[in-house]
């Protein structure tokens, strides 16, 4: 099924964003690597959650190109990550108390 | 017949890249794996010890091969989807190609490790850890298998020039099918492999 | 109607009412049964009573679900059937073989049915909802091969569309998983989690795209609504429902002698099995809100939008009260299930197959809708069944909450006799709400005989 709306050539990035942004993902997973190896505690859990947010708001925006969808599957999906990474810092919490 | 032109704007209007269809099953698949992740989240809460030392077992240089492999394969994705809307579908599939390797290095990868960890004897039933780590990670191989199928139909749908400005959609819907599940894994890979 | 070989779906609907009301008459003397021990006995023993209504209910729902088909397929692929008359030979088949297994059950001792009919042949009676005799189950599937085969063949050789491809992929799923009834292995894990490929993956599997088949095909006409959004819709409900019920069998493995993970498998995903259900409720809701003519059939819609509603309180937020492992573990098998199951049956499947008979009937009988007269006495069976059920399930969650309470949670249980007799109200109360139920079977039936004198014009 063709649509027939001008797709606007800016929808899913530049090549160059793409590239930057890859690069961003890589370092950060590289950090979140280095944290893991590290021992366990709260503040290091809350980083590493804190890291896989960004990460997968930077997917979800620029990769799924919520960044210009309509605000509901936009907030939802952020609203999907937000919730789960919540949740298991909660979970993380209640496991040390 | 209506001309098409594109245009150059500053801020794109408001849209969903994919069909609606697409993006309510990648809601649903989310929120299955999200009641997974809960699943293991609050028992391993009940199971600190247990989980802690039962995840020293894991490769975790292997998850984060697989985490730079997935959003490397991503990555290569919204290259093909910026080729097809710039009107060279044909010449960017190659794109798609290289995603579609980097996801069977994935594969590889966890067969690997599933290799090991069937070796050492770890099964569903060996530890309440061992069932959350082989089954949330098996569901998300059977959908990195079910992404990768996809990526080769759409791989073909490039060559034959089928994508382009005015035909995005099944491109884009395949696509964020495809991020779903590098979104997932995004979670996946701190939760077990990382966080003790 | 648009073709004439639609007509065929009229006998089917026919024997699926007069099966519905044989199905409530057991179940009343069942209720019965359950406060008044001896009641028939020993004519109609309490396990015979419950065998003949649990098996005509789902003998009356293929009829429907075959009727459906017969009516829906030919106006689907702009057809007419393959073969009228294969559908009319059919039906006689089913009707007989299914009239004979039902006399079956009541006028010979069960152990001398089996020794009649060659269960030593290959043993496939004894359990729950298979109790047919293995020359009944094996008609079962030559009916069922013939009738897809009748279906098939229309389809193939007409229009293809969303609502006749699920619908296919819904009727075959049906059959195929009815080949397991014949498998019955000696292990008693075993024989319980095939058990279950039968009836889980029925309905909360391939019946469930049965179901939103009917729903979007009686919408399309009534609303008017564009087929593309409808069938949109479909393909979102049906995918939800596989992804979340094919695994979520697994909460019926808990307890059975399956491995420990099955208990993690099958919570989680079944707990996602209402969604689905709330998505076609959403769905209903929203096709007959956006509905771009007022169909003179009010009936059918209210059946629709009621299905909807009652097919998401009984099979999803019933079912969801007690899929939990931790909270199954103490309501397993108690009238909690009972209750679950009443309202999930005739919610979903009742209900939709009662919502096309309500659409499809006067269209084949040549009218566009029933007279004001006869829609509104539907309307009130509508709510007089539906009420009833309502009902019927309340008082069977009170009974089984009371019974999961002092049966299995108390500091010191009681009995299972000594239990029965404390929730014996709540069974009274259930067979007074079973006897409004019938009151509105009967009203149902009568307002298919009421004329009055502003019938639509027909199609």
């Amino acid at each position: 099924m063709s649509s027939t709306e001008t797709i606007p050539a800016g929808s899913h990035g530049s090549p160059a964003g793409t590239l930057r942004l890859w690069l961003a993902l890589i370092v950060a997973t590289l950090l979140t690597w280095q944290l893991g190896e590290g021992g366990g505690s709260l503040p290091l859990t809350v980083a590493v959650l804190g890291i896989a947010l960004l990460k997968g708001a930077a997917v979800a925006l620029d990769f799924m190109a919520l960044r210009h969808a309509p605000p509901l599957w936009r907030n939802l999906l952020l609203g999907w990550l937000l919730f789960v990474c919540a949740l298991i810092g909660l979970a993380y919490w209640k496991g040390i108390a | 017949m209506s001309h098409h032109t594109l245009t150059l704007s500053a801020t794109p209007s408001r849209r969903l890249a994919g069909d609606l269809a697409i993006w309510c099953f990648i809601g649903a698949e989310l929120v299955a794996f999200a009641a997974f992740f809960g699943a293991y989240a609050f028992t391993r809460a009940s199971h600190v010890a247990e989980f802690n030392l039962a995840q020293q077992g894991l490769n975790r240089d292997a998850g984060a091969v697989n985490t730079l492999l997935l959003l490397t394969a991503s990555a290569f994705v919204v290259r093909a989807v910026q080729g097809a809307l710039a009107g060279r579908a044909r010449a960017d599939a190659v794109w798609l190609l290289a995603a579609i390797v980097c996801g069977i290095g994935f594969l590889g990868v966890k067969g690997v490790e599933y290799a090991a960890a069937f070796d050492q004897g770890i099964s569903l039933s060996s530890s309440t850890f061992h069932m959350f780590y082989l089954s949330l990670t098996f569901f998300h191989f059977m959908h990195v298998i079910l992404g990768l199928i996809i990526l080769v139909v759409l791989w073909a749908g490039m060559r034959a020039g089928r994508y382009g400005p005015q035909d995005m959609n099944g491109l884009e819907s395949g696509a964020a099918y495809w991020h779903m599940v590098d979104l997932v894994w995004l979670i996946l890979f701190p939760l077990v492999y990382v966080i003790h | 109607m648009q073709y004439q070989s639609q007509a065929v779906a009229k006998p089917y609907f026919i024997a699926a009412i007069a099966l519905f009301t044989g199905q409530i008459l057991f179940g009343l003397i069942m209720g019965m049964q359950y406060v008044v021990g001896d009641f028939l006995f020993p004519e109609i023993p309490f396990n015979v009573a419950r065998m003949v209504h649990t098996n005509l209910l789902i003998v009356w729902l293929l009829f429907g679900f075959m009727g459906a088909a017969y009516y829906m397929v030919p106006e689907e692929s702009e057809t007419e059937l393959y073969s009228p008359k294969l559908a009319i030979a059919l039906f006689w088949i089913f009707l007989l073989a299914g009239a004979a297994t039902v006399l079956g059950y009541l006028f010979v001792p069960y152990a001398t049915l089996a020794e009649l009919t060659g269960n030593d042949l290959l043993a496939t009676m004894g359990r729950e909802f298979l109790e047919q005799p293995l020359p009944t189950k094996l008609g079962i599937v030559v009916v069922a091969l013939a009738f897809l085969f009748n279906i098939t063949m229309t389809v193939l050789k007409g229009r293809k569309t969303a609502i006749s491809t699920v619908l296919l992929i819904g009727l075959w799923g049906l059959a195929i998983f009815f080949l397991f009834s014949f498998y019955n292995p000696h292990n008693l894990v075993k024989d319980k989690y095939y058990w279950w490929w039968v009836v889980h993956l029925w309905v909360e599997g391939v019946w469930e795209l049965i179901l939103g088949a009917l729903l979007a095909f009686v919408l399309i006409k009534v609303t008017g609504v564009d087929r593309e959004v409808i069938e949109k819709w479909l393909y979102v409900i049906i995918t939800l429902t596989l992804v979340t019920g094919i695994i979520g069998t697994g909460h019926h493995y808990y307890w059975i002698g399956a491995p420990e993970y099955w208990q993690w498998w099958g919570s989680i995903f079944s707990a996602l099995e209402p969604i689905p259900f709330f998505a076609m409720t959403v769905f209903a809701f929203n096709m007959v809100n956006r509905r771009r003519r007022e169909h003179p059939n009010k009936a059918a819609v209210l059946w629709a939008l009621g299905t909807g509603v009652m097919a998401f309180l009984g099979a999803g937020v019933w079912g969801f009260l007690h899929t939990l492992a931790p909270v199954n573990y103490y309501t397993h098998g108690s009238q909690i299930t009972a209750a679950h199951g009443h309202m999930a049956f005739y919610g979903a499947y009742v209900m939709v197959v009662l919502t096309l008979i309500s659409y499809a009937m006067p269209i084949i009988r040549g009218r566009a809708a029933n007279s004001n007269k006869a829609q509104v006495l539907e309307m009130w069976s509508f709510w007089l069944m539906t009420i009833a059920m309502v009902f019927i399930t309340l008082f069977l969650t009170a009974a089984g909450i009371l019974q999961v309470w002092l049966q299995r949670v108390a500091e010191v249980p009681m009995s299972f006799m000594a239990t029965q007799d404390q929730v014996a109200l709540f069974y009274w109360m259930r067979e007074w709400a079973g006897v409004m139920f019938l009151i509105g079977l009967i009203v149902y039936i009568v307002s298919f005989f009421v004329n009055g004198d502003d019938k639509a014009t027909a199609r």
